[in-house]
């Protein structure tokens, strides 16, 4: 390393630790930190720490933020790989699909608080799919689970990250050269055959750079949780907010703490299994 | 089974551009098939149709007696070993060669050990761990190779198999691919747009142009005899003349060009009329050549000549390629032996008398009537080999 190679690094170097490194620290410091009502008491205890780990709502939390996760990203990866399949293999010409590429993209044109609170109306008790289904004589009754339930909080999470799922597996597809899948029906793999064992390896980087994304937007979610089970479901992080709202900061920094180990972990887990810097490479 | 392949009436139109126009063609068992022409011309596309991953609009496909049209790739008895070989990049060289077998239901022990001894007969075993990415091209086309006939298929459909090579594997190879073909006996149908590897491997050798062929016949017979002119001036090796029959008398033909040179050359059982506009071939290593020493611009006396002015003079090793700008023709090209030529070397821009014996010209009164056209290819005797 010469002189100009950490000079062309600084930049970033220096981004990196003024908006990363420092907050993390920061967050760090104050989750060993004491608290009264009115104060934060610069001290080094664990307090923070053991009452997170001895509350059974810690778990209970995990436990419902992990469903979410696991429901979210079994659904989205589902959509992602069934819409970038058609987009890739049966799209053509390459201006159409990129067309309709762009098209998934449409509805982030807007903000993410409006997408998700256009469901309210449409989900609600006397919302428009309730009344369709009355007007077509299908239920007597409004269905009630549809709305401020784990069913709407799921839907909108659905509809929130699904791209962040479609966009990298739609990448990873666009680069299986086509000849590949044609060698693999020379030697008599059916089309569900070359999907297991040509596309789905060879996507393998796009899905687990989407899932990290979804996994991780979800864990850090509490605004949809909050707004779309109305109040009746909670996240890791919505307890957090929460703590943060009455001011006890070194407890919601020690769940942060530990809430940023539980996805690295995750993160970890996934980059296990798929060497996504090797496939990136080669 | 039988690996002879009957091409009837086929045809395929993509959209409205016509790639493979009404081809009849038959490919006896066991014989080494070159499909060969310019890019463009539909070769691929017919080694598609047979492999089954296209297709024909109109027509037929037999192999071993039986129509296969309709019938999926893997149930045809062919295997392709495609161009750039479509490794699969995630699969280790052993389970790329095993991937057909898998498809099969064959059971991984004895789909590995089936994989191994193919690996093992083209000198690849140690690499059997690798991934394709780590092997060279050389190593990839004998992965693809392999991968392809470990099934033991009875069709080998292999496309521009060398272009991925450099100039001295894909010699190698070629002669390989030969080898093969005739240690199992399968019919093997190779597309190639480079006219010395078509005449190098090929029994068969079907030089196709815009969708038809243009002829179909032996190698000898295809590089000495051609057809057309087309044909000549593609696989060259020949010089194209022009010509007006002037008179047909004693088994010769005489012809008159534009600017006067006459050219007379055997029938062959051929038959023409006084009038006719033809063509003609000599052969470029039957041209001899000498200084023209009478004054400048006098058209040749004799039959079978004509005169120039020295253009290009490429050293070949056995033979000097000598290119002769004559006035109002295409460049005409003269092949002297090495001794010959330095016994008397001319030098660019001399003044010369290209003459050849009349046995040695060919009439060219076949092909599809397009011989007419003037294009000038990339010609086989152009490269090295």
């Amino acid at each position: 390393m010469t002189r100009l190679h950490h000079l062309l690094a600084a930049p970033l170097a220096c981004l990196l630790l003024v908006f990363f490194g420092v907050p993390l620290v920061l967050v760090v410091t104050v989750s060993f930190f004491d608290f009264d009502q009115f104060d934060i008491i610069p001290t080094f205890v664990l307090t923070n720490y053991l009452e997170l780990f001895g509350s059974s709502l810690t778990y209970s939390l995990y436990a419902n933020t992990v469903k979410y996760a696991v429901i979210v990203w079994a659904l989205t990866l589902v959509i992602g790989f069934t819409v970038s399949y058609f987009l890739v293999f049966h799209v053509r010409p390459f201006l159409l699909q990129l067309a309709l590429f762009l098209v998934c993209t449409v509805p982030f044109w807007t903000s993410n608080v409006i997408r998700m609170i256009s469901w309210i109306p449409f989900l609600g008790r006397n919302g428009i799919f309730n009344q369709s289904l009355i007007a077509l004589g299908i239920v007597d009754q409004p269905l009630e689970f549809l709305l401020f339930s784990d069913f709407a909080v799921v839907i909108a999470y659905v509809h929130l990250f699904s791209l962040f799922m479609i966009v990298p597996i739609f990448n990873s597809m666009a680069r299986i050269d086509p000849a590949v899948i044609e060698a693999a029906v020379d030697a008599g793999a059916g089309r569900f055959r070359v999907i297991r064992e040509i596309v789905v390896p060879l996507s393998k980087t796009g899905i687990a750079m989407g899932s990290i994304f979804v996994v991780a937007l979800v864990m850090g979610d509490f605004f949809v949780v909050k707004i779309m089970s109305g109040g009746q479901s909670a996240s890791v992080v919505l307890a957090m907010s929460n703590e943060i709202a009455v001011l006890q900061y070194p407890p919601a920094a020690a769940s942060a703490v530990v809430l940023l180990l539980v996805v690295t972990a995750m993160v970890v887990g996934i980059l296990r299994i798929v060497d996504v810097r090797r496939e990136l490479a080669g | 089974m039988s690996g002879e392949i009957e091409l009837r009436n086929l045809t395929k139109r993509f959209d409205q551009t016509v790639a493979v126009d009404a081809i009849n063609l038959k490919i006896p068992h066991g014989s080494y098939c070159c499909l060969l022409g310019p890019s463009g011309c539909g070769k691929t596309t017919i080694l598609r149709m047979i492999a089954g991953h296209e297709t024909p609009t109109e027509g037929d496909v037999w192999i071993g007696g039986e129509s296969v049209v309709g019938l999926a790739p893997a149930g045809r008895g062919t295997a392709m070993m495609f161009q750039n070989y479509a490794l699969f990049p995630h699969l280790s060289v052993l389970d790329n060669v095993a991937f057909n077998l898998k498809m099969r239901g064959v059971r991984k022990a004895e789909r590995h050990r089936r994989a191994r001894e193919l690996l093992a007969q083209v000198r690849l075993d140690r690499f059997a761990d690798r991934m394709p990415s780590q092997l060279s091209g050389g190593q990839q086309q004998r992965v693809a190779l392999s991968r392809a006939l470990i099934t033991k298929p009875r069709v080998l459909l292999l496309d521009e198999p060398l272009s991925a090579l450099d100039e001295f594997l894909r010699l190698q190879m070629r002669g390989e691919l030969r080898r093969m073909q005739k240690e199992l006996g399968i019919t093997f149908v190779h597309v190639t747009h480079t006219q010395l590897e078509a005449i190098a491997v090929a029994d068969l050798v079907v030089v196709m142009d815009q969708g038809r062929i243009e002829q179909a016949g032996s190698a000898r017979e295809i590089y000495t005899l051609p057809v057309s002119a087309y044909v000549a001036r593609f696989m060259g090796g020949q010089n194209v003349l022009a010509g007006k029959v002037a008179s047909v008398a004693g088994g010769f033909a005489t012809l008159v060009g534009d600017t006067g040179e006459r050219f007379s050359s055997p029938l062959s059982g051929q038959t023409v009329a006084e009038g006719d506009m033809l063509h003609c071939c000599v052969r470029r290593d039957r041209v001899k050549l000498e200084r023209d020493r009478r004054p400048p611009g006098a058209p040749p006396e004799r039959t079978n000549a004509v005169v120039g002015a020295v253009h290009a003079i490429e050293y070949q090793g056995s033979y000097v390629k000598v290119t002769i700008d004559v006035p109002g023709r295409e460049p005409f090209v003269a092949n002297v032996a090495d001794g010959r030529f330095f016994a008397d070397p001319v030098d660019i821009g001399d003044p010369v008398l290209a003459w050849w014996a009349p046995e040695d010209v060919h009439l060219l009164t076949g092909g599809l009537g397009r011989s007419v056209r003037v294009t000038t290819f990339r010609q086989a005797g152009d490269s090295h080999g």
